[in-house]
């Protein structure tokens, strides 16, 4: 019995063991990455594959790239885009949400329906559309031109109005009987109810928009209003043949995201998960 | 009498139910107004409005600089323009071939880490979420470490391969042969995170006595990956493999981040090509009309895929 239960711990630990070491092999383009941006050039690249973990860390990239002015405003236009983004989509989405999960009006299906199938288009399909319109609305240049455009999300719409109408009607329907308006239901029982796929949205979000690279690169022009992204891209071919800065500017937008996901996991997975299998 | 006996207010409690109901119902059309109203309008300007808006761009002359108002109908001719245009259908056969090597590997890599992560084992909260990091990384931050990877002459990946043996490692990003389908490579790993999650929720639903029954049975693992688990996720795999094709002619990103359509245009996938058009040339119109007939494509693909699942998907 002992044997039998101590064999089966040791295949359990062996296929640990794997299963961490296919994982490391996932990141190893991040730990290059990262151990590339704390050498010199020359050291990253005569011997790439010596000192993973540098024998010295060398700070210098990250000095250089901290006292890049652009670098900054660039990282504060897209944290500014982000959080707007988010705050609006976050707004005009529950509110349709609750429309189409909970009241009842003309035209619904068929509005769902056609919201729905404009998933089928490729944003790609639509850019020089996109960008005539936007040149006619003068919102060309601007941050507006990402941000106006991300807060009619139909994804999210979707997402949201599934999970209210798993919210248990009765709820609600007693509140309504009893006198309390729509907009009160809403904000004070539907969206308190909702705070974890309202996580969900606000981290994938968070993900697509700081990770945007077409709407940035097409529309917005003025390399002081330029996004993080794109900025990164013009960064690296400035550092040219500094490979090693050009890892730190990479390591810097690579964290963020990946710190903000370490800590919210659980909503991403849920929201992956429920996008796929509901939908 | 009969005439008080009316006017009379009727204060039975089904019609003050009825009374209520119907300023409920009309509470509830006014409120309904005001939640979807701004959503919709936003939508139909900044989602609906410019697909139709190119769809009518392909059809004027917006070929060159000028206002919007002098433009004019010229029926076909755009769509036209693209038969005699080698560079613009080669970009087709270049997206369809991404998307061919794309698509399959990215939904088996999904489908083997899920398989993978669903058993008990140690360390697994955190083992997955390594899995699931190339998913939130930065596309040009990618791009950035693996073009260094990669490279030709001194990247680590050739580095290696000299190291055992191989004479010849392949250009990657640089050859003619190689660049699509290293951007498929590195774009599969970069995505196959959220097949994984999918598939790792679908696999959870496989109800865990069909597994046992066949265990009885003495059916082998591959038997009851064949026989049961493949059938049983079906809808999920059809599911992940329609959207990753619609999602895998979304490609200007990867491919303006990792070969800009080169070497020379080897890989200048129809985004590209329609990119060029548009902002190198100023050729609208002639770009609109390239998106539509690519929108078309994938539409037809999408139906083809829809019409065949009745072979393979188990509802």
């Amino acid at each position: 019995m002992g044997a039998l239960l101590m064999r089966k711990n040791l295949s359990k630990g062996l296929y640990s063991i794997l299963i961490i070491f296919i994982a490391l092999t996932m990141i190893s383009p991040f730990v290059f990455m990262l151990s590339a941006s704390l050498k010199t050039t020359a050291d990253a690249f005569d011997d790439p594959l010596a000192h993973i973990i540098p024998k010295t860390i060398y700070w210098e990239n990250y000095k250089t790239l901290f006292s890049s002015p652009d670098y900054f405003i660039w990282i504060g236009n897209s944290f500014k885009v982000v959080v707007i983004s988010i705050l609006l989509r976050g707004f005009m989405v529950t509110m349709a949400a609750y429309a189409f999960a909970r009241l009842n009006f003309k035209g619904k299906g068929l509005l769902l329906f056609f919201s729905m199938s404009t998933l089928a288009i490729p944003s790609d399909t639509t850019v020089v559309a996109r960008y005539l319109l936007y040149k006619y609305l003068h919102m060309l240049d601007t941050h507006w031109a990402i941000i106006i455009p991300a807060i009619f999300d139909v994804f999210f719409l979707f997402l949201l109005r599934q999970f209210f109408m798993g919210i248990p009607k009765e709820i609600t329907e007693a509140a309504i009987i009893d006198g309390c308006s729509h907009y009160r239901v809403y904000f004070r029982i539907i969206l308190p109810l909702a705070v974890p796929a309202l996580m969900t949205m606000v981290i994938f979000s968070f993900v697509y928009i700081w990770n945007d690279f077409a709407g940035p690169f097409i529309f917005i022009s003025s390399q002081g209003k330029q996004l993080v992204t794109v900025g990164l891209q013009y960064f690296a071919s400035i550092a040219g043949a500094n490979y090693s800065l050009q890892m730190a500017g990479a390591s810097i937008v690579v964290l963020l995201p990946i710190i903000l996901f370490t800590f919210a996991q659980k909503y991403f997975v849920e929201g992956i998960a429920s996008s796929g299998v509901k939908g | 009498m009969s005439i008080l006996h009316r006017n009379k207010p009727d204060f039975s409690p089904e019609k003050i139910y009825k009374k209520r109901r119907l300023s409920l119902e009309k509470q509830e059309a006014r409120a309904a107004l005001v939640f979807v109203l701004p959503f919709f309008i936003g939508f139909v300007i900044f989602g609906l409005a410019p697909f139709f808006y190119a769809l009518y761009i392909s059809f004027m002359d917006f070929n060159s600089f000028k206002s919007l108002d002098s433009l004019k109908w010229t029926g076909l001719s755009n769509y036209k323009a693209i038969l005699n245009d080698s560079v613009a259908i080669s970009s087709y056969f270049k997206s369809f071939y991404y998307t061919i090597i794309y698509v399959p590997l990215l939904t088996v890599a999904g489908f083997l880490a899920a398989v993978l992560l669903n058993k008990s084992f140690y360390l697994k909260a955190f083992s997955r979420s390594l899995f699931l990091m190339p998913y939130v990384a930065n596309i040009v931050a990618i791009s950035i470490v693996f073009t260094m990877l990669f490279d030709p002459f001194g990247g680590i990946v050739n580095i290696v391969l000299t190291k055992i043996g191989v004479d010849h490692p392949p250009l990657w990003f640089a050859g003619t042969q190689t660049a699509i389908l290293t951007t498929a490579l590195v774009a599969v790993w970069a995505n196959f995170p959220f097949q994984m999650i999918v598939y790792l929720a679908a696999l959870q639903g496989v109800p865990r006595d069909l597994y046992e029954a066949a265990e009885i049975d003495g059916a082998t693992r591959w038997q009851k990956l064949s026989r049961i688990t493949l059938p049983m996720v079906s809808p999920t795999t059809f599911f992940l493999v329609i959207t990753a094709t619609i999602g895998s002619f979304q490609n200007f990103t990867i491919f303006n981040a990792l070969t800009r359509g080169g070497p020379g245009i080897a890989s200048r996938v129809a985004s590209l090509n329609m990119y060029e058009e548009a902002f190198s040339l100023n050729h609208y119109s002639y770009s609109a009309a390239q998106a539509i007939v690519l929108f078309v494509i994938i539409l037809l693909i999408s139906a083809i895929q829809w019409g065949g699942q009745k072979k393979w998907v188990h509802y």
